[in-house]
Parts: C-alpha cells; sequence; structure tokens
C-alpha cells in the first residue's frame, strides 16, 4: 500500500516536471528579445497554457463541432472497428482453424492480403465507402479482422487433443466439443490479441479521419486542420485527447479480459 | 499387434497381445513404460486403430469411441476453465441431463470424492490429488459400464495415491464396473486388482496373466501389511523384475 503510493507520488512529479519545464522552456528566448529564438519553440509544440486555452474553447459550443462531438467519432468507430473485427475474425478463425483444407488453401489469400500495408487501403476504401463513419469502421476493420483471426487460428491449433479425447469419451458431439473444448481454449488466445486490436483499431481510424473530411468528424480531422492552419495548440488537444481515449479504452478492454480469464492461475487474485 | 510409423520406419510398439476382459472385472496391465500400455488402451478406447488384429467389447469391433466406456487419462484433463462442479457435469451436460437431476447427481459425486466446499473453484487452485478426484468423478458421473484408467495416480504422493486407492475401490464395489488400469507400480495393480496382465518390454507382448488370489473387500493399508501380499508381490517381481531389469530407462 505505501509502495503503491509512493509510486502514485513519483507519477505525479514527472507529470509536474514535464508540463513544467514544456510551459517554461517555451516561455523564454534562447537570445533575449531576439524574436523567433526560443529554447523551445512554442510554434511547433505549443504550451500546455496555450493548449488548455484551445481545449475550453473547442469544448464550448462556440465552435461549430465541438471537441466532444469530434472525440466521441472517433470511439464509436474505433469500437464499432472493434466489435466487428473481433467477432469476425473470431469465427473466421474458428471456421479455418477447424477445417485444415480450408486453411490450406486460403493461406496464400490471407498472407498476401494481410502483407498489403493497411495505410494503402485507405484512398480505395473512401472511394468505395464514402467520407462518413462507414469508412473509418471499414479500416480499422480490415487491421482488427487479421490480429484476431491469426490469434485465434493459433489458438484452434493448439486446442489439447487431451481435451477433445476426454469430451469424447463424456459422450460430447462434434458440435459440443466445439462449445465446451474448443471455443473455450482458444479464447485465451484471442484474448491476447484485443488489447493490440483496440489500439489498432484506433489507428485505423484516426488515419480513415485525416483522408475523412468534416464529415467524417473525429479527432483525426482536427489534426489534419491543425496543420492547414498551422495551429500546434489544437494540434496538441486532439493528441492528448487520444491517448487519454486510447489508455481509458485498453483499460476497459483488460477489465473484461480479467474477468472472462478468471479460471487462470494469472488473473485469478485480480478478479 | 499395433506398429507405429517413426522416421519412415515401422517400429512396433505392442505385437501378439492377447487376452479376453469378464464382465465386472478389475483388470491391471503392468509393465516398462514404452512396453504400449497406453497404447492397448487407446485400442480399447477406439483412439487408435490396431495395425492387424481387433478389439471387441461384448463381441462388437471396436470403432472409434464406443459409448458406455470411460477413461480416465495419463495426463490431467480437468477442463481448467471449468470449476469442479461444472467439471463434473459435463458429461450429464452433453448427454442432455439438465436442471435438478444433473445437480442432483453432481452434488453425489462431489460428495463421493470427498471435494464438498470446492464446487465452485477452478482446477488451478487444487492439488493434484483432488483434480484426479474432479477426473475421476467426472468419468463416473455417467455410469460408464467399462472404465479405462492410464496411470491415473502416477504423478500422486505415495500417501495421496494410498487415499485414492481406497476411494477408488470403494466406489468400485459399489457399481462393479468392468476396469482396465494402466500401470507401471506393481503394488497397485495387486491392491486393486482381480487380474494382473504382465507385459514385456518393447515391443510389448503378454508375459502372464495373473490372477490375485487377494479377498474383497480390500483394505488399502492392512493389505500392505498382510503375508498375502508379500506372496503375490513376490511371486509377480520374480517375473516382472527380468523386464524391467533387462528396460532401457
Ligand atoms: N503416436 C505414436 N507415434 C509413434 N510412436 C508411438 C506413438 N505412441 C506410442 N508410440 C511408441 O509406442 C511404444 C508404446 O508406447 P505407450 O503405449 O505409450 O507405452 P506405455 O504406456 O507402456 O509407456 C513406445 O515405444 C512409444 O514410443
Ligand atoms: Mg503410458
Amino acid at each position: 500500500m505505501k509502495e503503491r503510493g509512493a509510486i502514485l507520488v513519483w507519477r505525479l512529479l514527472i507529470l509536474l516536471t514535464l508540463l513544467g519545464s514544456w510551459q517554461w522552456l517555451t516561455g523564454i528566448k534562447a537570445i533575449s528579445r531576439t524574436p523567433g529564438f526560443y529554447w523551445i519553440d512554442p510554434f511547433f509544440v505549443s504550451r500546455p497554457s496555450e493548449i488548455l486555452k484551445r481545449f475550453v474553447y473547442l469544448a464550448s459550443d462556440e465552435v461549430r463541432l465541438t471537441i466532444w462531438q469530434m472525440a466521441l467519432s472517433t470511439i464509436q468507430s474505433t469500437l464499432w472497428g472493434f466489435v466487428v473485427g473481433v467477432s469476425s475474425g473470431f469465427a473466421a478463425g474458428l471456421l479455418l482453424g477447424r477445417n485444415d483444407r480450408l486453411a490450406r488453401i486460403l493461406e496464400p489469400y490471407i498472407i498476401a492480403f494481410n502483407s498489403l500495408p493497411r495505410i494503402a487501403l485507405v484512398p480505395l476504401i473512401t472511394m468505395i465507402f464514402g467520407f462518413g463513419l462507414l469508412a473509418k469502421i471499414v479500416l480499422a476493420w480490415t487491421i482488427v479482422f487479421f490480429i484476431v483471426f491469426f490469434n485465434t487460428f493459433q489458438g484452434v491449433r493448439s486446442v489439447d487433443a487431451d481435451l477433445v479425447h476426454a469430451a469424447r469419451f463424456l459422450g460430447a458431439s462434434e458440435q459440443q466439443i466445439l462449445r465446451t473444448v474448443v471455443v473455450p481454449s482458444a479464447l485465451a488466445w484471442t484474448f491476447a490479441s484485443l488489447t493490440p486490436s483496440i489500439s489498432f483499431a484506433l489507428i485505423g481510424v484516426v488515419v480513415g479521419e485525416f483522408l475523412g473530411g468534416e464529415s467524417g468528424g473525429g479527432l483525426g480531422y482536427l489534426i489534419i486542420q491543425s496543420l492547414g492552419t498551422l495551429n500546434a495548440a489544437d494540434m496538441m488537444v486532439a493528441l492528448l485527447s487520444l491517448g487519454a481515449i486510447g489508455v481509458v479504452l485498453a483499460l476497459g478492454i483488460k477489465q473484461v479480459e480479467i474477468r472472462l480469464l478468471r479460471w487462470r492461475p494469472e488473473y485469478r487474485n485480480r478478479a | 499387434m499395433k506398429t507405429f510409423r517413426e522416421e519412415g520406419r515401422e517400429v512396433p510398439a505392442v505385437r501378439d497381445v492377447s487376452f479376453e476382459i469378464r464382465d465386472k472385472e478389475f483388470v491391471a496391465i503392468v509393465g516398462p513404460s514404452g512396453c504400449g500400455k497406453s497404447t492397448i488402451l487407446n485400442m480399447i478406447g477406439g483412439l487408435v486403430a490396431p495395425t492387424s488384429g481387433r478389439i471387441e467389447i461384448d463381441g462388437r469391433a471396436v470403432t472409434g469411441v464406443p459409448p458406455n466406456v470411460g477413461y480416465v487419462f495419463q495426463k490431467d484433463t480437468v477442463f481448467p476453465w471449468r470449476t469442479v462442479a461444472r467439471n463434473i457435469a459435463l458429461g450429464l451436460e452433453y448427454r442432455g441431463v439438465t436442471g435438478t437431476e444433473q445437480e442432483r447427481r453432481v452434488r453425489e459425486g462431489i460428495r463421493l470424492v470427498g471435494l464438498e466446499g470446492f464446487e465452485e473453484a477452478y482446477p488451478a487452485t487444487l492439488s493434484g490429488g483432488m483434480r484426479q478426484r474432479v477426473a475421476l468423478m467426472r468419468t463416473l458421473v455417467v455410469d460408464p459400464e467399462i472404465l479405462l484408467m492410464d496411470e491415473p495416480f502416477g504423478a500422486l504422493d505415495t500417501h495421496t495415491k494410498l487415499n485414492l486407492h481406497a476411494e477408488l475401490l470403494a466406489l468400485w464395489e459399489a457399481k462393479h464396473q468392468t476396469v482396465v488400469f494402466v500401470t507401471h507400480d506393481l503394488s497397485e495393480a495387486i491392491t486393486l486388482a482381480d487380474r494382473i496382465v504382465v507385459m514385456t518390454r518393447r515391443p510389448g507382448r503378454v508375459k502372464m496373466l495373473y490372477d490375485v488370489a487377494l479377498p474383497r473387500p480390500r483394505d488399502v493399508i492392512k493389505l500392505r501389511e498382510s503375508e498375502e501380499y508379500a506372496r503375490e508381490y513376490g511371486q509377480i517381481w520374480h517375473v516382472l523384475g527380468e523386464e524391467f531389469a533387462g528396460a532401457r530407462l
């Protein structure tokens, strides 16, 4: 308990030092009174006080698209991409994991598609699905799908044959074996892929928003807009918000994982 | 006869193994490790097919996992994601026994192996002995007529092992399943079985069929101190010892 308190204090200290020096170093000039020569130029990295001011402004209803609306749009697309990607990836992993022949047939196509840098798909996806929410979701999906698919596939492949035999001797049908042996043991593998999946879903969505324009909304749009107006403060607002969203989503996933995998010794004491 | 293909060569695992098991009989198979005991059990259980020859149960050839056969594996096969109670319920669940009937039989099973209070525990929190109790009861709760056991207590310490012998015998006295019990531990075989199949070292053949002349019901502790036990042990060891001595471990 004392240890945890100490760690918290240290974390706070580091945060305050970072913010303090950021604020201070962007405020003093390298050569006094010479314009343009800062130790660290606030033009590029802005300043905490400036960022806070912009945040309050962007959060107010003086703007057409508030930071809340943008964050909501980003979170929504991320969660949708995540949910669709995880469920389809899981289903495909189960299917191919149980069907050797199909897996062998499809292998080169899967590897080829997965090797394609997903960012290269952004223009095509935008062309097909337009500038709205849908394009962002599809982009996140193409990334998440493969992460979850490969993990689940591996999980199904490494199901302990002895557990399957045990189930068979207890009278299980093929379908019951799938439900009571294969799915639970594969789930442990699938879960290992969820935390990276949510992060990659967020990446997919933000990249989608770079191109999506205002109708797609989202924090990625704010970043691109700030680039257009060379507004470092707005950009920092967007980046910090994205960071916060990423952390919250990852923590949420972790909680679900801990609950569902509580049978594993490494999770037992944390449930 | 069963051969396995190993690096392109056919390697015989067991050869010329032939014996009959009577209904309600407790048979133990002993032999040095690698002599094909598990292979024989897997053939009876329909997990592997004999390369030549056949296995029959009640006059019907075994092809695939037969119904009414329970198998307690050498390896721990308790499902780690299910609690003790949910593990014991598995066979009932598969057979569509649900609700209060399922509950009643699970509770009864848990009582029989002394796991009261651990119903909601996950296997990772249990000792090896408790996990084997779960595995045993999970198999017995669906009342198999034939019970195959592959060194089920092999990984347990002597004390736990003796306790489980006593429990197994008590359970068997109540139902008299036909049991085929594989072990490399001669004292375990004598304690439990009516008849012992002694195997040679690899490739395994039947060296001797031995009737254990010990009265039932048996007390696993008193039995070990008795003269009859010592005599049976001496006679079988005389034969089996050669095989163990010659086996490359
Ligand atoms: N799936 C397999 N493939 C190849 N060889 C096997 C296989 N299973 C068993 N064997 C071989 O057959 C022999 C008998 O094995 P096993 O039945 O497990 O012996 P035991 O249970 O008596 O220790 C061993 O020499 C083993 O190496
Ligand atoms: Mg074996």
